[in-house]
């Protein structure tokens, strides 16, 4: 069965450590995203599944057995690099068709299996054509192609679609979950965009600095972050973070800001005087009588839905809002916050109260 | 226009150059063919006769025997450069202790003159001083490069391998370099050996760069005269007289410029149809792919 378990992994380049014990565990079927900013070691923890690096500590095992001292070929796995990685030199029939070849499946297997691959993916026609005469959607479909014909036990791709433009990208997104659907192969998937990671993942792993920081799904990500690093991480436009005290006025507890505004809150437990970041979505904020003073700069209208992005005591805050705002910048809003859907964090750790 | 005849100007120097040292001597070496002349004969004048040379040359046993033996000693020498050099070009591309100094070392063959090349394995075979000889004594070889045809050509052979293949691995190192990584790392996933990889991507990917390479040393090795002139002298008896060698024979000895430029011409044309063939055969069916 096609599960995966990271335990307790480590990589060091030379001495240095840039992993450090990361544990992770998919199910079989699960299409599951690494997430996180540049250079958080999400390649190389996918490349150390792959076996192309070296696992310097800790234990990876696909469906049940151990792979560190497995060379890739025998991993049955399937990758899909972020260059697409064709083989240039071959055509698209050639390329999809080379690791049955090297399985030394009969040819008439190969041709069935690469024609069926072909119809899938929509890439008949170019069968005959060789790399450079595709456009780029067409070879990272071919590279897509290559990986299914096997029938691995996992899938593993590197930022497929960071090369394509933003429209291809969204229409290759829903077909590679359309594929996911189909074919429901494990499926371990390296992003940067935290909108893939949403819009793809069963489960998310958000990473930093060859950490992992959460481990869950989507929504669970974006409803309750665990610490200010993931809050401010998952989510567009990202979540506003604003400094302050908790305090009680009135029977409730509010965070109170330097400059003495009340930022509302709803069933957090927190005890009076602590020092927080209090963070609340920019959607999760409504125009209206009773809320707090902002200094409004910039109107962001999209047709469906307005970006308004103004400043409390100096600190930037956003608002995603619904209706079309017909108002001159530069003037003061009333910002309603919702209290159920405010986010509390520790300052000093960051952590989620 | 202005851009144009400033084009024109700056290439001139160039094409001066070539028209001087190229193109001239090429055009007069076949004017010459086309005559009888021994400028220090009793009679130095140039007369033409028309394809005389040429017709002696088809008849000239010599000549065909010489021929033999260049396509012999080209065919061993560049196809074990080949092999050896790509081998090299591989191991440098691995990190090892001490790989700048070997490397460095290996490429100091490429820098002699011919000349020396020729004279240091004089020295390093002649029988009662070489180094070689004096070797390969102790597996009870008796190696006299002046009196076995077989052995002299063979020292020839590995003589060019050894000034030359320095220049394979080069250019296969450059080759290697500017691959990209992805392909390979793919097709350890996609499930091929070693050999596999070999066969299906690194042999590809690197033709265009191997088939240049090849035709480098094709051509030079036809061409092949000084380090053997030296060595060998193109014996025993006609063992090692390679076309070069057998050129030079006839024009300087003999002073029989007409018939030696006649020769000259074939083994062009013979370079030509042979480069052209490896052409057709290799690369020309393989072009469309990339
Ligand atoms: N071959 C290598 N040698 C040394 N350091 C490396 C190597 N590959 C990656 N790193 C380091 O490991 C970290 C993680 O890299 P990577 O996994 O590529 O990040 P990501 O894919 O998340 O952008 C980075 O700090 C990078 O500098
Ligand atoms: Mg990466």
């Amino acid at each position: 069965m096609g599960n995966v378990q990271i335990k307790g992994v480590t990589k060091s380049y030379g001495g240095v450590r840039v992993m450090h014990g990361v544990d992770v565990e998919i199910e079989d079927g699960e299409f599951v995203v690494l997430v996180g900013p540049s250079g958080c070691g999400k390649s190389t923890l996918l490349r150390m599944i792959a076996g192309l690096e070296e696992i310097s500590g800790g234990q990876i095992s696909i469906g049940g057995r151990v792979v560190n001292d497995i060379p890739p070929k025998e991993r049955d796995i399937a990758m899909v690099f972020q260059s697409y990685a064709l083989y240039p030199h071959k055509t698209v029939a050639e390329n999809m068709g080379f690791p049955l070849l090297m399985a030394k499946r009969p040819k008439a297997e190969i041709a069935e299996k690469v024609n069926r691959a072909a119809e899938i993916l929509d890439l008949t026609k170019y069968l005959d054509r060789y790399p450079k005469q595709l456009s780029g959607g067409q070879r990272q479909r071919v590279a897509m192609g290559r990986a299914i014909v096997r029938d691995p036990q996992v899938f593993l791709f590197d930022e497929p679609l960071s090369n394509l433009d933003a429209k291809l990208r969204v229409t290759m997104r829903v077909e590679i979950k359309e594929l996911h659907q189909r074919l429901k192969t494990t499926t371990v998937y390296v992003t940067h965009d935290q909108i893939e990671a949403m819009t793809m993942a069963n489960k998310i792993v958000v990473m930093r600095d060859g950490r992992v920081e959460q481990i869950g799904r989507p929504l669970d990500l974006y409803d309750r972050p665990v610490n200010l690093f993931v809050a401010g991480f998952i989510g567009s436009p990202a979540m506003n973070f604003l400094q302050g005290k908790v305090a009680t006025r009135d029977g409730r507890q509010v965070v109170l800001t330097d400059q003495g505004i009340a930022l509302p809150l709803d069933g957090v437990q927190v005890e009076d005087g602590r020092a927080v970041t209090y963070g609340i979505r920019p959607e999760h904020i409504t125009i209206g009588e009773g809320g707090i003073p902002v200094d409004v700069s910039v109107f962001e209208p999209t047709g469906s839905e307005t970006l308004i992005f103004g400043r409390v005591g100096g600190v930037p805050i956003d608002a995603l809002v619904r209706e079309r705002i017909e108002e001159e910048p530069g003037k003061t809003m009333s910002f309603r916050l919702d209290p159920r859907k405010a986010h509390v964090f520790d300052q000093v750790t960051g952590q989620r109260l | 226009m202005q851009s144009k005849k400033l084009g024109w100007l700056l290439l001139s120097p160039t094409l001066f150059i070539l028209g001087l040292f190229g193109i001239f001597p090429f055009i007069y070496v076949l004017w010459v063919s086309f005559h009888e002349w021994n400028p220090f004969a009793a009679n130095p004048e140039k007369l033409f006769n028309w394809a005389a040379n040429y017709r002696k040359l088809v008849f000239d046993a010599q000549f065909l025997a010489s021929l033999g033996v260049t396509l012999a000693f080209v065919f061993f020498a560049v196809v074990s450069e080949v092999v050896i050099g790509y081998i090299l070009a591989q191991a440098f591309m691995k990190d090892f202790p001490g790989k700048a100094f070997f490397r460095t070392i290996h490429t100091l063959p490429l820098i002699m003159a011919p000349i020396i090349v020729g004279s240091i394995w004089k020295l390093m075979t002649t029988p009662s001083i070489g180094i070689i000889p004096h070797l390969l004594k102790n597996f009870g070889i008796d190696l006299n490069i002046g009196q076995s045809a077989i052995a002299a050509f063979c020292i020839t052979v590995i003589m060019d391998i050894w000034h030359w293949t320095p220049l394979v691995t080069l250019s296969l190192i450059a080759a290697l370099v500017s691959l990209p990584a992805d392909p390979f790392e793919q097709a350890q996933i996609d499930g091929a050996n070693k050999r596999q990889i070999f066969w299906h991507i690194t042999l590809p990917m690197i033709r265009p760069a191997l088939i240049a390479t090849v035709f480098i040393r094709l051509m030079d090795a036809m061409r092949t005269v000084d380090e053997v002139l030296m060595l060998t002298g193109g014996g025993p008896g006609s063992a090692t007289r390679y076309v070069g060698v057998h050129i030079y024979k006839e024009v300087f000895p003999k002073t029989n410029y007409g018939y030696g430029s006649a020769i000259s011409v074939i083994v062009l044309y013979l370079t030509i149809v042979i480069c052209w063939l490896l052409y057709t055969s290799l690369i020309a069916p393989r072009n469309k792919r990339g």
